[in-house]
């Protein structure tokens, strides 16, 4: 949206403080902006007025009937509100007194008690006692309502945020309103337990303890928790949580809201996926295999014993017979120096980890790296959004409110997959496949584009491409049938014809047999239909986990360096050192290969595998090294908008850990290199002078909501 | 006896039926209107009729009509959720007369340009659900609806829904929600049903009494119709006695008459039940204010209603004689509305709860002497606080009977039980007499 100007601003004065806002804006907002409370709490600014609970009184000046509603009025020029009459101040008594007639005021049992907008607006607003001296409304007290959330009706106010944060929002109506009047109560559909992925965020909107997670409940008092802004690790969205914590351990994830990134929700897995985090499973210790057993040693050993063990190998095989598997989950600063690690110091060219399968560094036609060409925000602007082989409920749940929110401001969505998905019902179409059919229907879509001349950047190359592949096209045609082909040439034109398309791929589907062009046509795709580098159009893999494009970005490829800079010999990909028999030593950080393979190379004779459990991987190397959370140290992260954000230490580290960055300085001392690093900052300082990617970018500069960054001149110092 | 239009002959054999609605000079309306007049003349016509809506708030019909934003589809949506206590004057037009009722939707949805009509009728209704449905069908294959109506080129579409048992869906707004599936809540207004109203088209919803005058008006012209009723209320209405009358019912008369004949009148009410003396009459369902004895002469008709402390509302005139417990009448209107308030509001569904709260204590002799003012003083933050008018309907009954007979509250705090029929009343009603007239109340009429 352009920056509103100043005259298109709407002016009115609040308790005679002048406020100028852009039209549309309602009233309780306008008052905010003059630093004045207005208490609320139907009302929740991500979601449509409901004017239900009447709280949120005021009285404007030549309007009917006082008071008004300030969440449900807009401002109009030179409105004169008040909301400090005695009738405003009445009604809001008035109001406080009904909501607490049937209240159980259970608060010293109550988790919401100390953080609960009943009680802080009763302080401020509310009457100092009741005159209702009648038997309160009764029910059985707590229930569930799915294994993770409990619903105390005693307590709930009625206000309907959650039931409408399940219609409105995630759409899945999981909880609704049952009965009517003094009878009415929160609950969910008759034998159906409230199952949403995004249940979580209604016990965050609830203003009372009517709602409750099972995860807290009981766990802490809100005043004995620090709050410590961090960014979700749980999948390549990047939602930012605040992470409460109570004596080291972390307590519950609240969403810190970020409407470029997660729109103010989290998913479950993101809010409550932390158990790995407390687990008691964690290692506390280096380990070292002796006759066959892994047993504890000490770092100094560890690092000794790896300095050794690497030289040795490299005198006998040459460097190139190390490798090293890194991580999508570990920061920036940690994939950075591993692969200087392995490069510089190690000397190995041998640098992957698990991905999806993209055809060179770059895109050829765009010359752009591999990654979503629009922001997530953008997703709103899109007039068709084509999922492909995707299925962001499942994957990148917050992305999937963000196509919903899409959908209600007029987007189409096309869902194209092997497998149901929570998207289907809304999709204008979906279209099911047989396994392995996304790499067909990437190419079936460009080819008709091409075929029909609906190119709005035509190209010959890839015309004459195309017309090579007749034949495999052809047989694509044939697999799918001629309905879905048709289907698909129908989709082809709409993309062809959209105002703004987003097409977006799973980056694991790529991995798939016959997929290895489904990038590289997508793109192509998106490229001939002008469908790139403009609002609300874009193409891209929506990658899997928290740090998959930092990954890539730092140089954890064979065939890159940071910055997509090509490296001068390629090394071995991922799959080949997990088959590779000219492999001796092998260097695992945070990832877990032995779930891909069904045996490790037998000719391995060193595997040093660096992480917070005891994984498969672990349980077979040489040398185990305990690594820290990302709650238990600082770094940067880069997520699937290729956002840089700020994760920042939560915890003391688990006695006995250390950050993986830590540990990489460590091993490069014992093999004589000095590295000059005192913390992950100064890592981000080299990695900002070399990373065309992150120019010119400092800690202090990802602040608290992060930075979208795109590729510029370095600027070197 | 005044002349009748929307009630005329109502109780004739056959007149629910196509043939016998047609055999009195049913669907000439339509016919004249398809031929002779566009759709403007009709909306000029209703407009200089100077009919007003018969569904409770009285909003002149022309100038609604006029309202209707100019985008298409737009609907038109009958109100017969007929709910309000004391009101049954739809249902007989419905049962009885339901052919007239859909030439009424048909012209009307011809004048506003409407391609799509639906009429909600109240699911308790079933007999009148049955005639309406009926009706339209007869009506499709008589080709009165549908396609091409009675060869104008005019297209329209009548769907009939039952609703699912709520007072509150007689609200325009909530009845828009339930008729598209969805809790039958009240919307936020604005925008008004005018500009988005159901499926987000304009809509105009009217009544049902409205609708079913107006082939009556296209037939005889604005100007007769206006000929009835006074300066500002024109034509009749239905009023639909009940309470203590001998002859509770429905009675189709001018606005205007006083309430006196439509009580006491032989032709109409009949007078009091056992000749008892009239203690109050609620003139327009139960959510009007309440009016003393000495009201019986206000003229029925909005101003003077008005003017005497109340509304003309929905027609539905309860008479209550001086054997009634005002306490008790009044704990039943409020159970009501606690019942049948939407839940979606803080003011209305917890304020009746509390209310009907109290008044159980009053009723069975636990009241405290603070009671009436904090009945008061609840229904003061409902009233107006609350999301829809439901709120302050609920207020009605209660803040009118305290003002006109708080001694008999009184006297239920005091002596646990009521003051009607209590033998020590009337020496107690002295007492009474005397500390109302101290504390500004009006003395009751013996």
């Amino acid at each position: 949206m352009p920056e509103e100007k100043k005259d298109e601003l709407v002016h009115l004065t609040i308790d005679d403080i002048p406020v100028a806002v852009p039209p549309g804006t309602l009233v309780w907002a306008a008052a905010r902006e003059a630093g004045i409370e207005v208490p609320i709490y139907c009302y929740h600014p991500k979601m449509p007025p409901l004017g239900a609970c009447r709280m949120c009184f005021v009285e404007i000046e030549k309007m009917p009937k006082p008071p008004q509603t300030a969440c449900t009025t807009p401002v109009s020029e030179g409105m004169i509100v008040h909301t400090k009459t005695e009738k405003v101040l009445k009604a809001r008594r008035g109001t406080l007194e009904f909501l607490l007639i049937n209240h159980p005021l259970d608060c010293p049992i109550c988790d919401k008690g100390g953080e609960c907008d009943l009680q802080d607006f009763t302080l401020r607003h509310g009457p100092g006692g009741t005159r209702f001296d009648q038997p309160k409304r009764h029910y059985q007290k707590p229930i569930p309502v799915s294994d993770r959330v409990m619903l105390d009706r005693e307590r709930c106010i009625l206000c309907q945020r959650c039931t409408r944060f399940s219609s409105e929002i995630s759409m899945d109506n999981g909880l609704v309103m049952i009965s009517r009047g003094y009878k009415m109560e929160v609950g969910t559909a008759p034998d159906h337990a409230f199952d949403s992925i995004f249940s979580g965020n209604t016990v965050e909107i609830c203003p009372v303890g009517a709602l409750t997670a099972t995860a807290y409940r009981f766990k802490a008092r809100p005043w004995e928790l620090k709050h410590i802004p961090s960014v979700c690790n749980n999948c390549s969205v990047g939602c930012n949580v605040r992470v409460d914590v109570r004596v080291d351990k972390i307590m519950r994830n609240m969403s810190r809201q970020n409407d470029a990134i997660d729109d103010g929700w989290l998913c479950d897995r993101g809010r409550w996926g932390f158990e790995y985090v407390n687990s008691p499973q964690r290692l506390r210790t280096p380990m070292i295999r002796r006759d066959g057993q892994l047993v504890a040693a000490a770092w100094e050993q560890a690092f000794y014993t790896i300095a050794l063990r690497l030289s040795e190998i490299t005198k006998k095989y040459g460097a190139s017979a190390i490798g090293g598997i890194g991580s999508t989950r570990t920061t920036n600063e940690d994939a950075y120096l591993f692969q200087k690690l392995l490069r510089q110091v190690i000397g190995t060219p041998h640098v992957d980890h698990h991905h999806g399968y993209f055809p060179g560094l770059r895109d050829s036609m765009t010359g752009k790296p591999w990654m979503m060409t629009n922001s997530i925000a953008e997703i709103e602007q899109a007039s068709h959004i084509v999922l492909i082989a995707a299925d962001p409920y499942q994957r990148q749940p917050i992305l999937d409110l963000r196509i919903k929110k899409a959908m209600k401001g007029g987007a189409k969505i096309y869902v194209v997959n092997v497998n149901e998905t929570e998207l289907d019902r809304f999709a204008v179409q979906k279209i099911t496949l047989p396994q392995q059919g996304a790499g067909a229907v990437a190419k079936i879509l460009l080819s008709t584009v091409v075929r029909q001349e609906e190119m709005k950047a035509p190209d010959e190359a890839l015309r004459a491409k195309l017309l090579q592949e007749d034949a495999l096209i052809r047989g694509h045609e044939e697999m799918l049938g001629s309905e879905v082909t048709a289907q698909l040439r129908e989709l082809a034109h709409e993309i062809a014809e959209a105002r703004g398309a987003i097409i977006l791929y799973d980056e694991m589907a790529t991995l798939e047999a016959g997929c290895e062009d489904l990038a590289a046509d997508l793109q192509a795709l998106a490229v001939v239909t002008g469908n790139i580098d403009r609002p609300g159009a874009g193409v891209g893999p929506l990658f899997e986990d928290a740090n998959s494009l930092g990954a890539r970005d730092m140089g954890l490829l064979p065939d890159a360096l940071p910055g997509y800079n090509p490296a001068e010999d390629a090394g071995m990909t991922y799959a080949e050192m997990l088959s590779s028999l000219q492999l001796k030593a092998l260097y695992v950080m945070g990832a877990n290969p032995a779930r891909h393979v069904e045996k490790l190379p037998d000719s391995l004779k060193l595997l040093i595998v660096q992480d917070i459990m005891l994984t498969e991987t672990a349980q077979q190397a040489d040398i185990v090294l305990p690594a820290v959370t990302f709650a238990e140290k600082d770094g940067s992260m880069t997520n699937i908008d290729h956002h840089v954000q700020a994760i920042r230490q939560a915890l003391r580290p688990l006695p006995g850990a250390k950050a993986d960055w830590e540990i990489f300085v460590e091993i490069a001392r014992h093999m004589g290199i000095k590295w000059n690093y005192a913390s992950s900052k100064e890592i981000l300082r080299e990695i900002a002078e070399e990373n065309p990617f992150y120019a010119g970018l400092d800690w202090e500069e990802l602040g608290a909501q992060g930075v979208r960054t795109q590729e510029q001149e370095v600027a070197r110092a | 006896m005044p002349e009748l239009i929307i009630t005329k002959n109502i109780d004739a054999p056959g007149l629910d039926t196509l043939k016998g609605y047609r055999k009195r000079g049913g669907y000439k309306s339509l016919a004249k209107a398809l031929k002779e007049y566009q759709p403007d003349d009709i909306l000029e016509m209703v407009k200089k009729s100077g009919l007003r809506g018969r569904g409770g708030a009285g909003f002149p019909t022309g100038m609604k009509w006029g309202f209707l934003a100019k985008n298409q589809p737009r609907y038109l949506c009958c109100n017969c959720d007929e709910s309000e206590p004391g009101t049954f004057k739809d249902r007989m037009l419905m049962e009885k007369n339901p052919h007239q009722l859909i030439e009424g939707v048909i012209l009307t949805s011809y004048a506003c340009r409407v391609s799509v009509a639906f009429i909600y009728v109240r699911g308790e209704l079933a007999l009148a659900g049955r005639q309406i449905e009926r009706a339209i069908e007869e009506a499709y294959g008589a080709g009165l609806i549908g396609k091409n109506i009675l060869g104008s080129g005019y297209d329209l579409e009548v769907i009939m829904h039952r609703g699912a048992g709520a007072y509150i869906c007689g609200e325009e707004s909530a009845l828009m929600e339930s008729l598209e599936g969805r809790r039958g809540y009240p919307r936020l207004k604005p925008p008004f049903p005018a500009a988005v109203g159901l499926y987000g088209g304009p809509t105009v919803i009217n009544n049902c009494e409205t609708l079913s005058t107006i082939p009556a008006i296209v037939k005889n012209g604005a100007d007769w119709y206006a000929s009835f009723g006074t300066e500002k209320s024109k034509g009749t209405r239905v009023f639909c006695l009940s309470g203590h009358v001998k002859k509770p019912g429905n009675y189709e008369l001018p606005l205007g008459t006083p309430l006196r004949t439509l009580i006491y009148d032989e032709e109409y009410g009949g007078g009091i039940l056992d000749d008892k003396q009239l203690k109050a009459i609620i003139p327009g369902g139960s959510s009007t204010f309440m009016l003393g004895a000495d009201k019986v002469d206000t003229p029925l008709d909005f101003e003077a209603i008005a003017a005497a402390g109340s509304m003309l509302g929905s027609g539905g005139v309860v008479v209550i004689h001086e054997d009634t417990c005002i306490v008790g009448a009044a704990l039943r209107m409020t159970e009501f509305y606690r019942d049948e308030s939407c839940g979606k509001c803080t003011p209305c569904r917890e304020g009746t709860y509390w209310l009907t709260e109290i008044y159980e204590r009053l009723e069975h002799g636990r009241g405290k002497e603070s009671d009436i003012d904090l009945l008061m003083d609840i229904c003061d933050n409902i009233s107006g606080k609350s999301f829809c008018p439901l709120g302050d309907a609920a207020t009605s009954p209660i803040t009118s009977s305290i003002k006109l007979f708080r001694e008999e509250y009184e006297y239920h705090v005091r002596h646990g039980r009521c003051m009607v029929g209590d033998q020590h009343a009337q020496q107690e009603t002295l007492l009474a007499g005397a500390q109302s007239v101290h504390a500004g109340a009006p003395a009751k009429e013996m």
